[in-house]
Formats: structure tokens, sequence, C-alpha cells
């Protein structure tokens, strides 16, 4: 599975607190240690609270490049702090996020051509996140076709089948599987599939038990990347395993170990 | 129409192995030989470089083997006393790319040399001849791992390939190598997964005998089972490929050992008169055997006949041709 | 083999009219692609439609025959580029060139000889491809019919020239021989033989894009039973072409190269043609044709095949029963293990070289290793006493002593108590036979 590493994300205090007075010590603390951890990418948000989304972007984007060679996953809902990020990011970088609704996709998929993005695709749009695998998929199916008339290979999009919390949405976790399946028949070569892994525990006990659990069962299902926390020892052996038994990597009696240190 | 050329792209390369080392290098060897280095599937030069070319070793004997009969002793019968003599033979006149010392004699049930004699047959290859040399011991852990610190000692420098070391027992071998800059041969039976388990414990003794390990997956021979250590070679070849540094070292078989053990190789025509002529059977089950290696990403291998030597060499030349589009 | 959405997508209306059902043509198109629906619920597809959706979803490689009875030869339809993902399912037909030049009717009988028994298994040489190389018509259909008189295996008509391909297939009505070539020169007249005939036609092009380009051609002609050479003779070249042609065949669907494979050997030295032609056959030759035809030669060659198509996932078994090992007689020793091949094999070339004739009896575990029957009773005391008394070792030696492989020293006692035979614990591992024998039986 490829590591996002969840954890540059004005959401979070520290992080918060270090874009108000453009300290680089806890953003790049974070990025070398989630790249220690094993993360493949670096999530970047400014969080809901910053005044100048484009301003704390770029920022928090040149200091974490300093601490950290991983490519980034610029994650707003404002394009404009996003394309402001991909001029000055080093290497090719990762869109988070596009719903399925025509003016975003145009916007996103012809900025994504531009810069050789990937893209993170949600599969919900005007009406909100569907209830049913079957109108996901059909999303899903939709912002492929779209991406394509940019040019844009379907390898090059995550398909995010948007996981809900499992203790208010619990019908959800099912249809959320089937669709990591299914989209794996939208097209040859497929788009691949990425969720954000904590959502399904929000709001419960044994957090990381049951985000553990679920992110093996998606990888049954055919994940392909989570946006996720590098830093839960525990969850990384368990996915260190599920590559096992989904025959990814060849077993041996050090497998944890090899797996934890393949990125270091 | 043009046809768009599918290329695989691979996150990593086979790791290279220099085998001996010149004067300047601090050995006595007149060159040295790079293996490994792979960075696509065997021979497919058209998605990504494959800058060394595999090797053959013959194989000879601190002793006499009896046990090859009259077949080999038209090759090497004037010369099998003397491991020096056998030595030159082989490279001289049939070409071998580098030699592999097996020291039968160490074996009690041979003439159970001492260590000073053993010694003493390696020094006599070394002085004999040019290139990089292989010594694995007799096959017998107990006596084996007696041998292999006075051996890399008395070769320090070298950079001997010296085997074999298996998951029951490698710290001995491991740790010889390791104090003497020697490459170290890592034998697994015919499992990826004892494979893969004996490079990490080697590794985790020394980060820098990682990078000197040749994989011995332990081939069989064509007809006993080949088709098993060719798909583990595959997929240990393919998982290099992909990413699995374990995994990513080049690997060596003994071609020459299995191939010449077999009723197929040994059986003579009146025996069998529906298989035809007998060596030349032989050396067709030998040159097959080392044909289907090839193609699942051998780099080294060890084979008896020369005639084997000669037309694994032809074939070698002409798979390195580039075939990119 | 399923079709992606977007494939399927392409072919319908794209009007979002919901007459299906679904709210928009992509919907229904991953319904089908996930097996929800049915073609049928868009009253709007044509015919057209449905026959380019059923051949999207033919297999990536089309199986191709050649002969006729019990001498057909299989070709294609592979599915893998490993075989350890999956298996290979029809064994590379191995042909040996017959020259219109030579001694025609001496060629075939040798090529018949080229039949092998070995470890239970019947190795067939399975193909003859004669060639035009005198260049006169009356000459080949000569050859052509000498051959088809000594031989019932599938045949390979090889000429460029369509009088000489007409006046050859003239003598092999109704054997469906395979059409070595239709070129960019000649294709109409050969598709035109192949069509009359029903037989299956080889395309040979001058490279992958030459030889994709003349396949279009020929299936615009509405002929689908085709076979592929890029041109290429260079042991290198002929390996990666072989390889674009599985790898697009089967990763990525490319149509033009959906077909089995035809490989020729280059080389003059016979050693040197058995070793490329098993290059050929490893990867990815459906056929490989080839000059030598020493029994010596296609020995090596018929036994790689048969090792790189048996089926990974399933262990191979050798015959259970009674095994002479050298000149055994009724005092030779017996050793007990179990019939996978492997583990009988090592075995067997271990008392081998320990030159004292010797008898195995394999036990039939259904072909696995001796500590997995065991953890599976498949190797147990009963069974193996069983195995003896049905093997006729009673018969055949004077003595009642057996050799149990050093795994399964437990079973020694429940043993000798079964089978009356006293039980000697041979060594753990089978490389050490040859010491073993030496001290108990030399």
């Amino acid at each position: 599975m490829i590591i996002i590493g969840e954890r540059i994300n004005g959401m979070f205090k520290d992080i918060a607190r270090a874009i108000k007075d453009r300290d680089p010590v806890p953003v790049q603390e974070w990025a070398r240690k989630q790249e220690h951890n094993g993360a493949h990418y670096l999530d970047i948000n400014v969080g809901p609270s910053s005044p100048d989304a484009v301003g704390a972007m770029t920022w928090l984007i040149e200091v974490t490049q300093e601490a950290s060679k991983l490519p980034l996953c610029l994650d707003s809902t404002k394009y404009d702090a996003i394309e402001a990020g991909l001029k000055i990011c080093r290497r090719p970088a990762m869109i988070n996020s596009v719903p399925a609704e025509k003016a975003k996709m145009e916007r996103v998929f012809s900025m994504a051509a531009e810069y050789g993005a990937e893209v993170i695709c949600l599969a919900m749009n005007e009406e909100g996140i569907p209830k049913n695998a079957d109108v996901r998929i059909a999303l899903a199916a939709e912002l492929v076709v779209v991406a394509d008339g940019f040019g844009i290979s379907p390898e090059m999009l995550y398909i995010d089948p948007l996981v809900l919390p499992c203790n208010v949405a619990q019908d959800h976790g099912i249809e959320v599987l089937r669709t990591l399946r299914e989209i794996k028949l939208i097209s040859d070569p497929a788009p691949k599939t990425v969720v954000g892994l904590s959502n399904i525990s929000q709001g419960t006990k044994n957090r990381a038990l049951i985000n553990r659990t679920f992110a093996v069962m998606a990888m049954a299902n055919g994940l392909d990347a989570g946006i996720v926390d590098a830093d839960d020892d525990e969850l990384m052996e368990a996915i260190a395993s599920a590559r096992i038994i989904l025959n990814l990597d060849i077993y041996c009696d050090s497998y944890v170990d090899v797996f934890m240190q393949r990125n270091r | 129409m043009t046809v768009e050329i599918l290329k695989e792209k691979y996150r990593n390369t086979v790791g290279e192995v220099v085998l001996g080392a010149t004067r300047e290098q601090g050995g006595t060897r007149s060159h040295t030989i790079t293996v490994g280095g792979e960075g696509a599937l065997p021979f497919l030069h058209f998605e990504g470089s494959i800058p060394n070319r595999p090797v053959l070793a013959l194989e000879i004997w601190d002793l006499a083997p009896a046990e090859w009969g009259p077949l080999f002793e038209k090759y090497y019968g004037d010369v099998w006393s003397d491991p020096g003599a056998w030595a030159s033979k082989c490279v001289d006149q049939y070409g071998a790319d580098l030699i592999q010392l097996r020291l039968k004699g160490a074996d009690p049930d041979t003439k159970g040399a001492a260590v000073e004699e053993c010694i003493a047959a390696v020094k006599k290859v070394l002085e004999a001849v040019g290139v990089p040399l292989i010594v694995v011991g007799c096959g017998k852990p107990e006596i084996d791992n007696a041998l292999y610190a006075p051996i890399a000692e008395a070769a320090a420098g070298e950079k001997l390939l010296i085997g074999v070391a298996e998951l029951e027992s490698y710290k001995a071998v491991t740790s010889a190598c390791m104090a003497n800059q020697h490459n170290l041969i890592a034998q697994s039976p015919i499992d990826i997964n004892i494979c893969k388990q004996l490079n990490i414990l080697i590794a985790e003794m020394s980060t820098a005998m990682a990078n000197r390990i040749i994989i011995d997956p332990t081939i069989a021979a064509l007809g006993y089972g080949i088709e098993y250590s060719y798909s583990i070679m595959e997929r240990a070849r393919n998982g290099a490929l992909q990413g699995d540094k374990m995994l990513a070292m080049p690997m060596i078989g003994n071609v020459g050992i299995e191939a010449w053990r077999t009723k197929e190789a040994n059986q003579p025509e009146a025996d069998e008169p529906a298989w035809g002529e007998q060596e030349e059977r032989g050396i067709l089950w030998e040159a097959t055997t080392a044909m289907a290696y090839l193609q699942s990403g051998i780099d080294i291998m060890v084979l008896r006949h020369p005639e084997t030597l000669k037309v694994i060499k032809a074939t070698i030349d002409d798979l390195m041709q580039d075939n990119s589009y | 083999m399923g079709l992606t959405g977007l494939e399927i997508y392409k072919h319908l209306p794209k009007t979002n009219c919901k007459d299906c059902g679904l709210p928009t043509c992509l919907a229904f198109a991953m319904a089908l692609a996930s097996g929800k629906g049915s073609l049928d619920s868009c009253p709007h597809v044509t015919e057209e439609t449905k026959s380019a959706l059923d051949d999207a979803s033919a297999p990536p490689i089309k199986l191709v025959k050649a002969g006729v009875g019990d001498h057909v030869v299989e070709l294609g339809e592979e599915t893998e580029i490993f075989r350890h993902d999956k298996r290979f399912f029809h064994p590379t037909g191995v042909a040996v060139l017959i020259s219109d030049h030579d001694d025609v009717a001496a060629k075939v009988e040798a090529f018949e000889q080229l039949e092998f028994h070995r470890v239970g298994m019947h190795y067939v040489t399975d193909m003859v491809a004669v060639r035009c190389d005198s260049g006169e018509a009356g000459k080949f259909k000569a050859a052509v019919e000498t051959v088809a008189g000594k031989t019932k295996k599938a045949i390979i008509l090889v000429a460029e020239d369509p009088a000489a391909m007409e006046a050859g297939l003239s003598a092999v009505a109704g054997r469906n021989p395979l059409i070595y070539a239709a070129t960019a020169a000649n294709y109409e007249k050969m598709v035109a033989l192949a069509k009359a005939n029903s037989c299956p036609l080889a395309v040979k092009g001058t490279s992958l894009d030459a030889t994709a380009e003349l396949v279009e051609k020929i299936v615009a002609l509405d002929y689908r039973e085709l076979v592929l050479d890029s041109g290429a003779r260079e042991t290198s070249k002929v390996l990666a072409d072989l390889t674009q042609f599985r790898r697009l065949a089967v990763r990525k669907k490319f149509r033009p190269f959906g077909y089995p494979a035809i490989a020729f050997t280059s080389k003059e030295d016979p050693r040197e043609e058995i070793v490329q032609a098993g290059a050929y056959l490893s990867k990815y030759a459906d056929i490989v044709v080839l000059k030598a035809d020493a029994r010596q030669q296609l020995l090596p060659l018929l036994a790689w095949r048969q090792n790189l198509y048996t089926d990974p996932q399933k262990p191979i078994a050798v015959e259970a029963k009674l095994y002479d090992i050298g000149d055994a007689n009724e005092n030779s020793p017996l050793y007990v293990t179990t019939n996978f091949s492997l583990t009988y094999f090592i075995v067997e070339s271990e008392v081998e070289s320990s030159r004292i004739p010797s008898r195995i009896l394999a036990v039939d575990t259904g072909g696995i290793s001796v500590l997995t029957a065991y953890a599976d009773n498949k190797f147990s005391a009963e069974t193996i006493a069983a195995a003896i008394k049905k093997s006729g070792a009673e018969d055949k030696v004077n003595h009642r002593k057996l050799v149990l492989p050093g795994y399964v020293a437990v079973l020694k006692g429940a043993l000798e108590e079964e089978s009356g035979w006293e039980v000697i614990v041979g060594p753990r591992e089978a490389s050490g036979i040859t010491k073993f024998s030496k001290e108990n039986f030399a």
C-alpha cells in the first residue's frame, strides 16, 4: 500500500501554530519522522482556519521540501492554493482532491495535466456522498472518462470511495469495500484507489484497532493507497502482514523488519 | 502502424558484485569479473540495462574425481591429480571465465585432507591462473566450518567467492569472508523464503556483506525438478526488480554437478538405444539445463563439460546483443 | 475474460436514456463489467455492437490448431507471462525441418523415431516442416506427398511462392497443415489458399510494426486462424519480439498479437541450435522449427518442454510402484519413499550414484513429499505396508529389510508390526544415501 502521511495538517494544533508563527521546526520534524516511518508521500493541508491559504500552502511546501525528498500530496479545497503549490513542488505532486462535479473536474484535471500531477478523485458529486456502491462506481467511472479527455491516464488517478465513521454510518463500510473491488473493472489500466483511513474510526473507542482492521480489509479488496498515521507501528505491521498474505511481498521470517526498513 | 512496445518499469536493480582483485587492488588476479547489475529480466535489453554478461566457471577438485568416469578422463585425466594444472587447462584450453575449486578432499570419506593441504590447493590454483576463484567446501558443514577462516585468511585480498552459507550454518563462513573482504555464496534449499531470510541474517551480521552475497537457490537438473528452481529464480528476480532488496543479489548455480548426476547424461547408448549417443546427450542435457537458467536470471554457472561451456558461451554472446526497439 | 467498464461504454449509445433502468450509460457499462447486468437490458444496442463486444471479450491469445485426429497440435490460448503465476497451457509444438532438396523419405523416417520414453512419460516430436528450397512447385509437392505418406503428425508447409504452396497443399488436403507464410507481398493469395483449405496461416512480417499491420490486413479479409512470425532470426531479437507478442497480447489485449507465435532457429551447429530452440521455447514460442533431428538432440529439448509446461500448483507424481535401480537382484536393498516426483528423482539419483543395485518403492501419497504426506497420514505404517504387499516386493527379494526415510523414523515400530519387515532408519536427507548405503550395503 502506498502510504500518504497525514500529519502535516493545520487541523493538528502544533501545525496550526507553526503556520501562524511561520515556525518550520514542527513541520520539518513531522516530515522527517513520517519519511522514516515509511511514508511514500506527505499530505500537506493548511487547515480550516488559515486566512491566507495560498501563502500558508506555499510556505508549508517550502519548509517541508527542505526536510524531505518525498513527493507531496497537496490537500485543499481551494484550488488557487493547490495551483500555487504545484508551481513550487520539486517533484510531481498529487492533488487532493476533486469530486465528480463538472467545473471542479475541469479546473483540477487541466492543472493536473499541466503539472503532471496525480489526482485523488472523490466518488461524490453535488448530491453528496452516495449511499451505495453502484453510484460511487458510476461516479468513479465518470471521473476516469473526464480525466481521459484531458489526456490523463487512469493510472494517475486515485479514486477515494469516501469512508464514513463506522459508528454513525455502519452500512457504508461494506459498500466502500465493494466499490474498491469494482473500481478495478472501470478500465485497463485501472485507476488506483485511496482512502482516508482514520475517517473510519472518527469518534469511536479503539481507533487504532479499527483503523488497522479496516486497512487490511481494504487491501484485500484491492486498495492501493491510504492517507494514514505513519507513526502507528501496529498499523504498519498489519500492512506488512497483509502484503504477505496478498502475495505482494515474498515471505521470510523477518518480513516485518524488511517492510519497516525498506524506505529507510 | 506503430506498435507501442511494452516495457516494464522497475524500481530496483540487482546489486553488482566484483569477484577477484588485481595487484593494484590487493590481490593477484590478472583481472576482475563483475556480475549482477541487471535492471531488466534476462536479456531484455530493450527495457533496462544488463551491464554484465553471465559468466561460466568450470569445476575442479583437490583430488582426482574417480566418480566422473572415463568420459571426463578424456578431458581432465592428464591434469586432475594437480589442481593447478587442472585449473590452467580449464582456463587456457577450455576458456573458463573463472574456476570453482571444490575441496572434496577435506571430506573424511575421501582423503580427509588437513586444513594446510586445502590451503595449499587454493594457493596452487591462485598461482596457476589469473582468473577469479570460487572456493567451496566438501559439503559437510562440520568439516567446512573449520576451513573457511584459514582459507579466507590465506587468500586475503583475493576477493574469492567462498561457499557455502546455509540457514543452519552461516556464521563461520560469513565471519571469514567479512574479515578478509571475500564474497559469499548463500545457499537455500529450493526455497525462496529461506533464501530471503538467509540474506537478511547475513546482512544483520554485516551490512557490508549484504553487498557481497551471491545467491545459490540450489538448482535441479533438467528432468529432475528444474521447473521448481526455474520458477524460484524467476520469482526472486522479479522481486528484486520490483524493490525487494533482500533478493536483489546475483545468482549462481551448480549446473554441471546436477546435470552429470542424471541417468540421461550417464546411460550408455547400448542400454538405452532410443535416447541416442551418450556423450552428445550428456552435453546437451547440461547445456539445456544451463539454457533454462540463463532464461530465469542466473549470473554465474558452474559447468563440467568443456563442450557445454563452449556452446553456452556462444549462446550468451548472442543473447547479449542489444535488442532495443 | 471480462471487459472493463470503459471498453463496454465505448460501444454504448451514450444517450443516458435510462431505458435500462440505470441513470447513465456509464453506470450500465459498469454494471455489465461487474457481471450484474445483461446487454439485452439496453434496447438500443445494435448487432454490430454485440459482435464488437463479443470480439473484445475473446481470450487474449487465440487457440489455433494444426494437424488432424490424434495428432492435432493445439497452440496458443496462453494467459500468463510467468508459469509461476498460474501455468502455461499448450506445450510448444516442436517441428523438424525437411528441405525438398533433402532425401525426404529418409528424413521423415528419422523424424518418426523422435519419440521418447523417460520416467514414465512419453515425449513426442509433434510437427514436421517441409520447406520448398527447390523453387519448383512439382518437387515441393512430391516432397510433401512423401512426408504425408510416412507420418501422421501435423505438417507445416514452408513456401512463400503461392504457386508452390498451392501445389504442396493439394498433397495434404484434409490434413490441416499450417501454411507458412503470408507476407506483405503474397498475403492475398495465401489468405485465399488458407480459406479454401480451412488451414491455419502463419503471418511473417519484417518487424513488429509490419507484422501487426499485416495481421490487420488479413483480419480485414476476415481470416483469423493465424500464427505470428516477426521475421527476426537473431537470438536476442527473437527473444525480444516473442516477449512483446506475449506481453502485448496478455497485458494490453493488443489484438494484432493475439495469436500463437512461431520461431525458426538460425544456428547451424546442432548444439547451439538446440540451446537456441530451448530459449525460444522458454520465452514464448508456440512452435519452434529446427533442423536438428538426432535422438540425443531432441530428448533434452522435449524434456525441457515437458518440465516447463507442468502445472506448478499440482504436485507431479511418478507411478507408485517398485523401481529397479541398476541390476537389482533378490538380495538388493529396498528403499521406501513417496511418489512425489521431485522426492523420488532425488532419491533415485542418490541411490544410483551409490552404485549399489537397489530397489525403490514409491508409495502413492498423491504426489506429496515425505513430511507432508506423513502429516496428512498418507505416508503411514498402514499405507507403506499395503504398498509393499501390492508392489510384489515380497516375491522379488528374499530378505525382509526396508530403508525408511530418516524424517519419519517414528514410524519404525508400527511399520515393523504392520508389515512384518525389519525397518532400517535411513538418512533424513537424500544426500546422505550414498554414505548410508556404503556403510550398510557395500
